[in-house]
């Protein structure tokens, strides 16, 4: 009983993303709408941890199972892309070396940004 | 036996079982490239073939996996809730690290797309390929892109970034731990961020915050991007 809640808790979050996805007219996707509702509500102490946690663990921990069926979608739509997936799998990789060198060297920034500020801060004392 | 072939019972036991030896054989190897669903996949894609059973059939148990990404992706937020201090501590560096990356992740998909020659399609369903699959496969069919080819990309990126990353980050200087969590968890999600886990406990964490925050911030780039384009 007590998963059975836990997953009850999770569905309703999924539940109300879906609606205010319906609402803003699919503007945002209802699972990303229902994230942010339960990281509200937790915040908020509205849900407690204890209330979602082992549920939301076991489904984070075997995450990458359930994507199989979409990965498996490959076998129906293999002859569309067959002429393109070399070029594909490139652009994949391209473009994850640029996205963590951008994302390393914003925070490298952002650090010495900070580290300044608090030294002037010392400099007036 | 074709009666056995067209049970939802049969497949579903099969994948899990396909995916149990796929963890078995990394954990074995230790190697990020034995993914255990990307073996798991193999596998069962070896045995549909061979088998001659549609992807429609399996699809009758596939929906029932399947179903269970939703709840997987709002459960997202318990990890981030648990990491709040970490978060609020380096508020400023994350927030705007994932932002910057995001960005980039997005414009260089359209900019190799152009440059590779890869069609309007293709190139909707790349955009979203750095983020967390449940969020991207979301996004994708929202610009019109096609979900299959969305999380092929999704995946290999992640495999990619879990393999490559690490040597990559240290060769540009990376040496901070949040800096590298962050990198990692914006450019590979999940995947990379099983690779950060053993890099280190603050890489782990903020990769895996990451994962949420990239993932909101570009849903809402896309969202953005998609009124100014329509």
């Amino acid at each position: 009983m007590k998963y059975l809640k836990q997953l009850g808790v999770l569905l309703a979050c999924c539940a109300a993303g879906d609606a205010l996805s319906i609402l803003l007219r699919g503007r945002l996707p209802g699972n990303v709408l229902g994230l942010t509702l339960l990281l509200a509500l937790l915040v908020l102490g509205r849900v407690r941890l204890s209330q979602t946690e082992d549920a939301a663990d076991f489904l984070l921990q075997n995450m990458a199972f359930f994507f199989l069926p979409a990965c498996l979608g490959v076998l129906e739509i293999f002859s569309q892309i067959k002429s393109e997936i070399l070029a594909i799998l490139a652009v994949c990789a391209l473009t994850t070396l640029c996205t963590a060198a951008a994302t390393a060297l914003t925070v490298h920034l952002m650090f010495k940004l900070q580290h300044r500020e608090t030294e002037e801060a010392f400099d007036h004392d | 036996m074709t009666e056995l072939l067209s049970s939802s019972s049969f497949w579903l036991c099969l994948s899990i079982g396909c995916y149990a030896l796929g963890q078995k054989i990394q954990q074995k190897t230790g190697s990020p490239l034995c993914n255990p669903l990307l073996i798991a996949s193999v596998l069962v894609g070896a045995l549909l073939v061979l088998t001659g059973t549609s992807y429609q059939t399996y699809n009758e148990s596939g929906r029932l996996i399947a179903f269970f990404l939703t709840p997987a992706t709002v459960a997202l937020a318990v990890p981030i809730y648990r990491k709040l201090d970490v978060l609020k501590k380096n508020l400023l560096p994350i927030l705007s690290g994932a932002l910057v990356g995001s960005v980039v992740s997005i414009g260089s998909v359209i900019g190799f797309c152009r440059l590779f020659g890869l069609s309007d399609v293709t190139t909707r369903s790349l955009v979203p390929k750095s983020v967390t699959t449940p969020i991207g496969v979301a996004l994708s069919e929202m610009l019109g892109g096609l979900a299959p080819v969305t999380t092929i990309a999704i995946i290999f990126t992640g495999i990619v970034g879990a393999i490559l990353l690490p040597a990559f980050l240290k060769c540009i200087g990376v040496r901070n731990p949040v800096q590298m969590g962050l990198s990692m968890g914006t450019a590979a999600h999940a995947v990379g961020t099983s690779r950060a886990i053993e890099l280190g406990e603050t890489e782990g964490a903020i990769s895996g915050l990451a994962i949420g925050v990239a993932g909101l911030l570009t849903a809402l780039l896309v969202s953005v991007g998609s009124v100014f384009v329509t």
